[in-house]
């Protein structure tokens, strides 16, 4: 087995006693666009610092193409980092900013010129070049902050945050150019962001962070479709939980029975467990439909509506089971059941059976 | 105080400044023009004064020594105030609150106090050359007093204060990322000191070095008991004129000469760091 072309191993980092994070493990392909989505305080920057040698880890290690890279300082790693605050020098123009990589590198005149030309046609902020940076957008100041960070063709670039003081216009059109960039460079990039819209759009994987451990890696696809443990299913898409008891358990596969009797069974069960134990079924709002009547045996529950509202496109149901879990159910517009159904009517939810995931309650 | 200048230099805001002006007028400006006068009319009207001041090689050498001491004290301030605002400005805030507080005591604590506490610690037989001779670095003791060398180091430490306190304003306010920024970009500490830090310190740097050499030119107290009769500085021959001489247009044209360096200083600042552009 060939070793991956950047590894992050086992990187663990503690603050007197507070976890930044904890046995972080990732291998990312080069050429791969990597994104750490969490909340807040969830070890994200604290990973991308000690890849840009910022941080030392307390345990693990770093390698790239197969060699450890935390003996070497920042300034000779020759990793590209665009910051969350806006940290082009004030006092130089946008040419001498990007010029400055390659200035330290003592680079030849000609050839700094050429390649800040190119960076900042990259970038599209051609002839920029001697504008002052406290002249310009903050969507401008990431953008040369973007260039200046791929001036010297660094094989990863670490992104921490980077459009998040910016408004939301201004960001899905950076978010496209960064897209066009990674695609047009082929450069390794590991973007850090807690917008969960972000990271599906831009991402080829992402890994979701959750106090400081890494929770499930993978596509946007395969996150949403199989999400692994409570969190991520919570964090990637909106997602109702109702809470039952293991009925049944074999394999990966259980049934849930819940507090009124029903019996849903045949979840794929994530997290290991046995009969009576607490666990939770997650359902998906949009897979969810809304019936007169019960569906297929053991994928469907009796609720009660308690409210309606009227969206444009879809109307957003919201109800309630027996026992007193709320959820909420979308129907089309146009859907045969919208108009006709009231407060307080009994219906039923039901859903395909691969749309349903139970959690064991930790 | 800066933005009653700016108010007053775009011509407005003249009455809430009047106040001001008369005050400025009483104290500084009517002084001043006596001076002048003075260094224009005694013993006899003509430049006479102002010729011999800056003819005669005796005075050349006091203004020689003034700025020669006063430029290499502002210098020694710099490169050793900008290690420490940085330190300052980096530590935990409840150290530098410590330190600070150190700082301004020192600045509070009587100039005569600490300047005699230095004769002490420079003399022959002061503790520096002690110490100096038991670690073997020397033979003899260094002879610390009663010349330049101990002017400048006394004047070193009563500038420090003067120097630390822009650096630290300007310091603090640079952004650590930018830093980090710098460092991943390639930039060694070297580096990263000379092409960012210090670009982005330069304001303060030059505050702070105008305010040192300024008061440096015009200083008396420790010149005059760390430097000896032999060393003169230019306040200590304002002050022989005036008080033992009683020649006070030889005085006041010294005096004078000094306010329009002084001055001219200041109006080089303000062409080039205009108050408020220092980010
Ligand atoms: N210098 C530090 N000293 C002490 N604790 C720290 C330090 N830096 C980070 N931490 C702690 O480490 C944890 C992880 O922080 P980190 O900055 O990596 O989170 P994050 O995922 O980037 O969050 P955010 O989305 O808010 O940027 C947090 O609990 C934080 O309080
Ligand atoms: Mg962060």
């Amino acid at each position: 087995m060939t070793a991956p072309f950047l590894h992050i191993n086992g990187i663990r980092k503690t603050y007197g006693n507070v976890v930044a994070t904890d046995h972080v493990e990732l291998a990312i392909a080069e050429g791969e666009f990597m994104t750490f989505l969490g909340p807040s305080g969830s070890g994200k920057s604290t990973t991308l610092y000690i890849l840009a040698g910022f941080q030392d880890p307390t345990a693990g290690d770093i390698r790239l193409r197969g060699q450890s890279i935390l003996q070497t300082p920042s300034h000779k790693r020759n990793i590209g980092m665009v910051f969350q605050r806006y940290t082009l020098f004030p006092h130089l123009s946008v040419g001498e900013n990007v010029a400055f990589p390659l200035r330290v590198r003592r680079m030849g005149q000609d050839e700094v010129a050429a390649k800040v030309k190119r960076a900042l046609s990259l970038v599209r902020l051609d002839g920029f070049e001697d504008r002052m940076p406290a002249k310009m957008s903050g969507g401008q100041q990431q953008r040369v902050a973007l260039a200046r960070a791929l001036v010297y063709d660094p094989p990863v670039l670490l992104m921490d945050e980077p459009l998040s003081a910016l408004d939301k216009k201004l960001r899905e059109e950076i978010q496209f150019e960064i897209r066009r960039i990674h695609q047009e460079t082929g450069v390794t990039i590991l973007y850090v962001t807690h917008d969960q819209e972000e990271a599906l759009r831009l991402s080829d994987r992402i890994a979701i962070f959750n106090q400081g451990k890494i929770e499930q890696v993978g596509t946007g696809p395969e996150l949403y479709a199989n999400p692994a443990t409570h969190f991520v299913a919570d964090f990637i898409g909106d997602s109702t939980f109702l809470a039952g008891q293991l009925a049944g358990v074999s394999g990966n596969r259980a049934g849930l029975r819940f507090a009124d009797g029903t019996l849903v069974a045949d979840v794929p069960l994530h997290g290991s467990g046995h009969a009576g134990q607490a666990a939770e079924l997650m359902l998906r709002p949009e897979r969810i439909e809304l019936a007169p009547e019960p569906g297929a045996a053991g994928a469907s529950l009796p609720v009660t509506v308690e409210d309606m509202t009227f969206l444009g496109n879809n109307t957003t149901v919201a109800a309630r089971t027996s026992w007193g879990d709320a959820l909420s159910v979308r129907l089309n517009f146009g859907h045969p059941l919208s108009g006709r159904i009231a407060r307080g009517d009994s219906l039923y939810i039901r859903w395909s059976p691969e749309a349903a995931h139970a959690f064991v309650r930790g | 105080m800066l933005s009653a200048i700016a108010a007053r230099r775009r011509g407005s805001g003249l009455g809430f400044a009047m106040p001001a002006i008369l005050l400025l007028l009483a104290f500084f400006v009517v002084p001043v023009a006596a001076l002048l006068t003075r260094s224009v009319t005694e013993p006899e009207p003509g430049l006479q004064n102002y010729v011999t001041l800056l003819g005669n090689s005796t005075y050349a050498r006091i203004f020689f020594n003034t700025f020669f001491v006063s430029a290499v004290v502002t210098l020694i301030t710099v490169l050793i105030a900008f290690p420490v605002a940085w330190a300052l400005a980096i530590m935990p805030r409840r150290w530098a609150g410590v330190i600070f507080a150190i700082i301004l005591l020192s600045m509070w604590t009587n100039l005569l106090a600490r300047t005699y506490a230095w004769m002490v610690l420079l003399q022959q037989t002061g503790l520096i050359n002690r110490s100096l001779m038991a670690l073997g670095l020397i033979d003899a003791p260094l002879q610390l007093t009663n010349n330049l060398v101990g002017v400048t180091i006394g004047m070193v430490y009563i500038m420090l204060p003067f120097m630390i306190l822009p650096l630290m304003g300007v310091i603090k306010k640079i952004d650590p990322a930018i830093l980090q920024a710098a460092a991943l970009c390639g930039a060694t500490k070297a580096q990263a000191l000379w092409r960012v830090l210090v670009p982005l310190a330069a304001p303060g740097i030059a505050s702070g070095a105008l305010m040192v050499f300024v008061m440096s030119l015009g200083y008396y107290v420790t010149p005059s008991l760390l430097g000896g009769t032999a060393n003169m500085m230019l306040a200590e021959l304002i002050a022989q004129q005036v008080q033992s001489l009683l020649n006070w247009g030889m005085g006041g044209a010294a005096a004078f000469v000094l306010l329009v360096v002084t001055l001219g200083l200041y109006a080089v600042q303000l062409r080039f760091f205009e108050p408020g552009e220092g980010r």
